[in-house]
């Protein structure tokens, strides 16, 4: 893909992504505008080439404890021009649900819900949680935020390594990362109805 | 350290057990309410429900559905149902199993489209009605204050003091600990602070309770009532059996030990506690034995298979109750069993995988009995190296036993009931205490805890001089320890060594003044010396401190008849009888005072 992974009309209740991806409902209408500094355009984009998308399901407790280093990443990196989004692929999961459950864990991220799992598939995503970064359109990582949870019920005191902040800090320059694919520990997003 | 260190305590959980021995089902025709429904009712949904403790329920055939591979990840990881022993050597009551025909038919049925089948035909689903599971406790204590566990994304262990409001001894039947939060708190469990030690700490960093992993409580008794009180996810609150309850005095506080796992955002925790009485007196007398390897812990930085050992040889019959394993994160295999005076071996239990966060009471669906003579046998494994993703060290660092959750602890609690209760005419559990203390001194010579309670039991065969040696042995270890000197003290003044008697009572005091018994020990020995009007000052002291005890009214009123004060004599003794009519010294006394009184 070329161009940014929003381009947009920025209408409250929905908005239109590039012409091969099937709507998503925006739900945070007014967190959307905030962060993305104003109607979203395909300008707004030109000065945030870096994106992520973090797959999050409510009832997904990995998803659930990964709220605070995610809110941490997007406020470090918000300030160098990256853009996050949440994203909540559960068709299950009501919108009022989603809304909720960001809200209990601190997020202050725009939310989009990808029932028809276009940003899912746009991501190659297939847990929640997990992280897919876009610089300038294109998929340059894909995978876990970090390796603290090594398996169902095996979780470390700290992650050793830090697959999306590499990735952000990679995008940041230009570069590809060393790493562009990770395998997540969470809930099957293939389980969903 | 039974006597006087960590006395640890619980009651165990776990839903239904039904272990199904039959072929896995072919994947073609797996359906959720054919093969799936079942596994899941008997093993998940005691926990898995919309209120229970864990993250999501699974009780409808949409809820299992959309965590069919997950459910098949976990099942084929034995991590789900979360059960450490090793079911083929010990059975314990509400244990959680799946065979391996069951783990099969979930396989095939995720992997074949998680197929519904006929839900019309399914059983009504399992209800669970919130509330106590035994009715309604006869006491209720709850935490004053709410604790607001902050967003975060690591495991806190966080301790809740429980004053008991009872004006006389009760016996206990069953606690139920509703942990206030049961999303987060891992398992829990209930402490008995007879000394009030963990009261200080209460509040210490200004909130609620008080941070730690383990709990070291004071004790000067050896503790007769040896129980464990215990949560976990969807426990079954036990009830002991008739006989087997214990006895709770007033002034005793509850300790509640909490481990809690973290959510990603801010809870809030508010525990209670419901006590349930019995009017049966306890008759069956437990003992909690503990085989430990800590001076063994000294883990390299890496070492993946460190071992440790311990053995106790029984001194006399018992029957094992109730087994509780405990290490922190590098604790690998856990393994206890025993060798039979035959040589024949006996599991107690064996667990392959530790997991402490899944750490729990086991109670052995049929007690275990081991003659006198057998060895129990504990082997712990570590492993420290960085590739034990729970390592709470990166890069690892040696490790050393402690009670915080970067050490270790190499622990075996054994619930036991000595069969018989007497030998020799005295009570079976004071020869065990003798043999492990012993055992202990073998394995650390200075181990304070061991040497006050050898100290204890020697004062409790009027061997004073001997328990005064044991006693001077702790005390230099801990020099400033008030129970030790108060101990050291009585066991002085049993043997008629007055003026040393007093000296150590004055610094047991001096190390505590709020120790009640200190000074009312210092009383009696002043009284024995004739210094009434010093007795008097300490009379005060505990009445100071514990204002309803009729024996200090009762010495204090003696105490001001020999200095001839007969209104205050009268006044005290008066005061004691109206606490405890009972009192003949204090009613004789009163006679002789009031002769003496002047003639209004």
């Amino acid at each position: 893909m070329e161009s940014g992974l929003f381009l947009s009309l920025a209408v409250v209740g929905a908005i239109k992504l590039h012409s091969s991806f099937v709507a998503v409902t925006l739900l945070a209408a007014t967190a959307f505008a905030q962060a993305a500094g104003g109607p979203f355009s395909s300008q707004s984009l030109q000065k945030s080439p870096v994106e992520v998308l973090i797959f999050l399901r409510s009832d997904c407790p990995i998803s659930n404890r990964f709220a605070p280093e995610v809110e941490r990443l997007s406020q470090e990196f918000s300030a160098k021009g990256v853009q996050f989004w949440l994203v909540y692929p559960d068709r299950a999961d009501t919108a009022a649900n989603v809304a909720d459950n960001a809200k209990e864990h601190g997020y202050n991220l725009p939310i989009l819900r990808d029932a028809d799992r276009a940003l899912v598939k746009r991501s190659d995503a297939t847990i929640t949680p997990e992280a897919a970064v876009f610089s300038h359109g294109e998929l340059i990582y894909h995978g876990r935020i970090d390796d603290r949870v090594a398996a169902f019920g095996k979780v470390r005191p700290a992650p050793t390594t830090h697959e999306l902040q590499d990735a952000l800090n990679a995008a940041l320059l230009g570069r590809k990362p060393a790493v562009q694919e990770a395998p997540a520990v969470g809930c099957y997003i293939s389980d969903l109805q | 350290m039974s006597g006087r260190a960590i006395l640890l305590a619980a009651a165990l959980s776990g839903a239904s057990l039904t272990v199904l021995a039959q072929a896995p089902a072919k994947s073609a025709d797996v359906t959720y309410a054919k093969d799936i429904a079942p596994i899941v009712n008997s093993q998940c949904i005691a926990c898995h429900h919309s209120s229970g403790p864990a993250p999501f329920p699974l009780t409808t055939y949409a809820e299992v559905r959309s965590h069919a591979q997950q459910i098949a990840d976990v099942t084929r990881t034995h991590y789900m149902p979360p059960w450490l022993p090793d079911t083929q050597v010990s059975h314990f009551v509400d244990q959680l199993e799946l065979s391996d025909a069951q783990i099969k038919t979930i396989q095939h049925w995720a992997a074949s489209g998680a197929q519904p089948g006929d839900l019309a035909s399914l059983p009504k689903p399992k209800e669970f009605p919130d509330g106590w599971q035994l009715g309604q406790p006869d006491l209720v204590l709850t935490s004053p204050k709410p604790w607001t566990m902050p967003a975060s994304s690591v495991d806190l262990y966080r301790n809740f003091v429980f004053t008991v409001p009872i004006d006389k001894v009760k016996y206990v039947r069953a606690v139920e600990i509703r942990p206030g939060n049961t999303r987060v708190v891992h398992h829990a469990n209930v402490l008995i602070d007879r000394k009030q030690s963990s009261r200080k700490r209460d509040g210490e960093d200004g909130q609620p309770g008080f941070p730690g992993m383990d709990v070291a409580l004071e004790s000067d008794a050896f503790d007769p009532d040896s129980h464990f009180i215990y949560w976990k996810p969807g426990a079954v609150v036990w009830s002991e059996p008739e006989g087997l309850g214990w006895e709770l005095d007033p002034g005793t506080d509850l300790v509640l030990n909490m481990h809690m796992q973290a959510t990603g955002k801010q809870e809030i925790v508010q525990p209670s506690l419901g006590i349930y009485f019995t009017d049966v007196k306890p008759t069956l007398h437990p003992m909690l034995l503990q085989l430990d390897a800590d001076e063994q812990l000294d883990i390299p930085a890496g070492a993946s298979n460190f071992t440790v050992h311990d053995e106790f040889t029984l001194p006399v019959a018992v029957d094992v109750i109730a087994i509780y394993p405990h290490a922190h994160y590098l604790g690998h295999e856990l393994d206890t069993y025993a060798t039979l005076p035959n040589g024949k071996k006996q599991w107690l239990v064996k667990i392959p995988q530790w997991d402490q966060s899944w750490q729990g009471i086991y109670r052995y669906r049929d007690y275990i009995h081991l003659p006198k003579g057998t060895v129990i046998s504990m082997k712990f494994t570590y492993d420290n190296s960085a590739s034990n993703v729970r390592n709470p060290s990166n890069p690892p660092r040696r490790v050393t036993a402690g009670n915080s959750s970067t050490d270790e602890m190499a622990h075996i609690w054994l619930q036991v009931l000595p069969v018989p209760a007497e030998v020799d005419g005295q009570d079976a559990r004071l020869y065990l205490q003798e043999a492990l203390m012993r055992h202990t001194l073998e394995k650390r010579p200075k181990d304070f805890s061991a040497h006050f309670n050898m100290g204890a039991l020697y004062m409790g065969e009027d061997k004073n001089a001997e328990a005064e040696q044991q006693f001077k042995l702790a005390l230099a270890v801990h020099p400033q320890d008030a129970a030790t000197l108060n101990s050291l003290a009585a066991a002085e003044q049993a043997q008629g060594a007055t003026a040393e008697a007093v000296k150590h009572y004055h610094q047991a005091i001096a190390a505590d003044p709020m120790y009640v018994d200190a000074h009312f020990n210092l009383a009696m020995a002043l009284i024995g010396s004739a210094d009434f009007a010093g007795a008097i000052t300490e009379l005060q002291h505990v009445l100071e401190l514990h204002p309803d005890d009729a024996g200090a009214e009762a010495n204090l009123g003696a105490a001001y008849a020999q200095l001839s004060d007969w209104k205050n004599a009268e006044s005290h003794l008066r005061r004691a009888i109206a606490l405890d009519p009972q009192n003949r010294a204090a009613q004789e006394n009163l006679a002789i005072v009031l002769q003496n009184l002047p003639v209004p």
